[in-house]
């Protein structure tokens, strides 16, 4: 049976397709303005991809913030339950999920068969998210995708006190202006992630193994940085940013 | 049915104004349910409870930290920019250290009414809290009498603690009620009975409430077989109907709470058998205690795990107020009791408005799937 999942974040969209608890494909999309039309357009593109009509796909369960935009889905779960399906499925042996996505983070701690017990949401502020990574970029003049590369290179991390992003970007214009090297004062916003993220997975009280999913987890140095505060390994699957979506998909899999 | 209650909440001022103008009585603004409002309403005024501003704060920054609630600051708001200006009177009860400081910059900055606290105890379960209690709301009365022009009588006090002991009776029935049959009437709207209870005239809502009782005892059997997961939610006050409705969207319904705008009020109700002031301080000791109060070393953790365990809840909800220190202080001591019961909580902090209602949805979402 073929079922879908379509994840709408704040910042990207992402679709996948199982066939028998079988991964068939995935795709990401920018959002946009219309949470709808990006959830619609990633699966059409998806569908066409891998040569399926939509009628084929059984089951669409939505999540993320625009899971309840798109109308053409069986149902719209909470994407804290989907990156824990998600993660579940991808190593059944996972117990704890940090997933730092567009606009907020979550910790999320799971059970023996994937079902959330415990977890915990940053909703207050930018501090410790993708768009915070984001806003950084731009004032270094970075490629984003550069900057877990470029971070590795650092040798003395620069240290960023601000908790509020646009507070922290100031930090950062000084840090440039003193001359301060752009791998350090990358790895600097790493570290300052890291500790914002891991505040909350200690709030939770996560327990190992810890795996990464959300598009930041593409992030070779956040997650670095990440397993050096909580002192713990953090395992990251090649389908992070697809994971929530994925998980959607099992959940539609067992839908009646 | 609850039409009235609705409209007084639409904007209390305007009620409390027009109580004034049309009934010719003196209203007497309050925080908190500590203050002893029966005192008030023997004296022929009208307790009338103030909420924060809901709407933006501005002048009050002026005064207060960001540290302050949003309840402290939005009721600092609403003085400084005239809406309480109809007030002959306001109390401050004794409770946490902000209402205390809001006490202190209301005498310095809002004129036009008197100022009044009321210095109650803090560790209530101590012998000498009784002679303690009973002494100042002695002090009370007598306060309230001179600044009033008028005396306030035993039997006066005595009509004051039946009428509110009514008040506080129905709405325990009427919350025993909904736990019973959660699909008789929204959360919203049973919040709207309670907290209108606490603004508008008590002796039109000790007539009102019974209808309201006989109404849902009706409904009883006939409701819609509302199946949510049940919560129990607990915290300070609670400033926001909307809660509700984003809980009864997500799959919950509240079916008891431990607020200061719920079950903590109402609980218990004043025995007779002393003098009349010494009955009401009795009252005041005996009530469920708030984190601003001591009655025992485990008795919030004791109480909150009854509840649950009474109530036949899934889980709890903590609803704080963002720098709402007593709340935060005792809620680590209230999450362990709540883990070694086995029971799950969540914590929503919000200030005079709620968070976005994506994020909310999610968390609430979570939170009934998970439990």
């Amino acid at each position: 049976m073929l079922t879908a999942g379509i994840d709408i974040g704040s910042i990207s969209t992402k679709a996948a397709v199982l066939a028998d608890g079988r991964l068939l494909g995935s795709r990401v999309i920018f959002t946009g303005y219309n949470s709808e039309a990006a959830g619609k357009k990633v699966f059409e593109e998806l569908l066409e991809e891998l040569g399926l009509l939509a009628s084929a796909v059984r089951r669409i369960v939505s999540t993320g913030y625009g899971r309840s935009s798109v109308k053409f889905v069986d149902k719209a779960v909470t994407e804290i339950i989907c990156h824990g399906t998600g993660a579940h499925f991808l190593n059944p042996l996972v117990r704890s999920v940090i997933d730092i996505g567009g606009q907020d983070s979550k910790a999320i701690v799971l059970d023996e068969h994937g079902k959330v017990k415990n977890f915990a949401m940053n909703d207050k502020c930018a501090a410790g998210t993708g768009r915070f990574l984001e806003v950084m970029a731009n004032a270094l003049e970075a490629d984003l995708d550069g900057f877990g590369e470029m971070s590795l290179k650092a040798d003395r991390p620069a240290g960023i006190s601000s908790l509020c992003t646009v507070f922290a970007e100031s930090e950062v214009i000084s840090l440039i202006a003193k001359g301060e090297s752009r791998v350090n004062i990358i790895a600097g916003i790493h570290e300052s992630i890291a500790a914002r993220v891991s505040a909350l997975a200690n709030r939770v009280g996560i327990v190992p193994p810890v795996v990464m999913t959300g598009g930041v987890a593409k992030n070779a140095g956040v997650v670095k940085a990440l397993e050096k505060k909580l002192g713990v390994p953090i395992e990251v699957s090649p389908f992070a940013q697809v994971n929530g979506a994925i998980g959607a998909a099992i959940i539609a899999a067992g839908l009646r | 049915m609850l039409t009235e209650f609705h409209d007084a909440l639409k904007d209390p001022a305007a009620y409390g104004k027009r109580l004034k103008e049309e009934g010719g009585r003196k209203v007497v603004g309050y925080f908190c349910s500590y203050t002893p409002e029966e005192i008030i309403y023997a004296a022929g005024a009208h307790p009338f409870r103030l909420f924060g501003a809901g709407d933006g704060i501005h002048l009050a920054d002026a005064h207060f930290q960001s540290y302050c609630c949003s309840l402290v600051r939005g009721a600092l708001e609403g003085a400084l920019a005239g809406r309480f200006d109809f007030l002959d009177g306001v109390v401050f009860p004794h409770t946490c250290d902000s209402i205390q400081r809001l006490s202190d910059v209301w005498r310095m900055n809002v004129r036009g009414h008197f100022h009044l606290d009321v210095v109650l105890p803090v560790k209530l379960n101590t012998d000498s809290a009784k002679a303690y209690m009973t002494d100042v709301l002695e002090k009370f009365r007598n306060d309230l009498e001179r600044k009033l022009g008028t005396s306030i009588t035993e039997d006066g006090l005595k009509k004051a603690a039946r009428t509110f002991n009514d008040i506080r009776g129905s709405l325990k029935r009427l919350y025993e009620l909904k736990s019973e049959n959660p699909g008789i009437v929204s959360g919203a709207d049973l919040y709207a009975v309670v907290k209108a209870s606490m603004i508008m005239d008590r002796d039109r809502v000790v007539r009102l409430l019974p209808g309201v009782v006989r109404e849902l005892e009706k409904r009883r059997g006939t409701g819609e077989g509302e199946e949510g997961k049940r919560l129990v939610l607990a915290g300070g006050i609670c400033n926001h109907p909307d809660v509700y409705r984003v809980i009864e969207e997500a799959g919950g319904v509240v079916v008891w709470d431990d607020l200061c705008t719920g079950s903590r009020y109402f609980e218990e109700v004043t025995e007779g058998g002393g003098s009349p002031v010494a009955d009401l301080a009795g009252h005041y000791l005996a009530r469920p205690v708030c984190p601003a109060k001591h009655s025992g070393l485990y008795a919030r953790a004791e109480r909150l795990v009854e509840i649950v365990k009474e109530k036949r809840a899934a889980g709890v909800v903590f609803l704080f107020l963002k720098f709402c220190d007593p709340h935060s202080f005792d809620y680590p001591y209230l999450k362990k009791a709540l883990d070694e019961a086995g029971i799950p909580s969540m914590v929503l902090e919000v200030e005079d408005r709620l968070p976005s209602e994506g994020q909310l949805t999610t968390r609430f979402e979570t939170f009934v799937h998970m439990i």
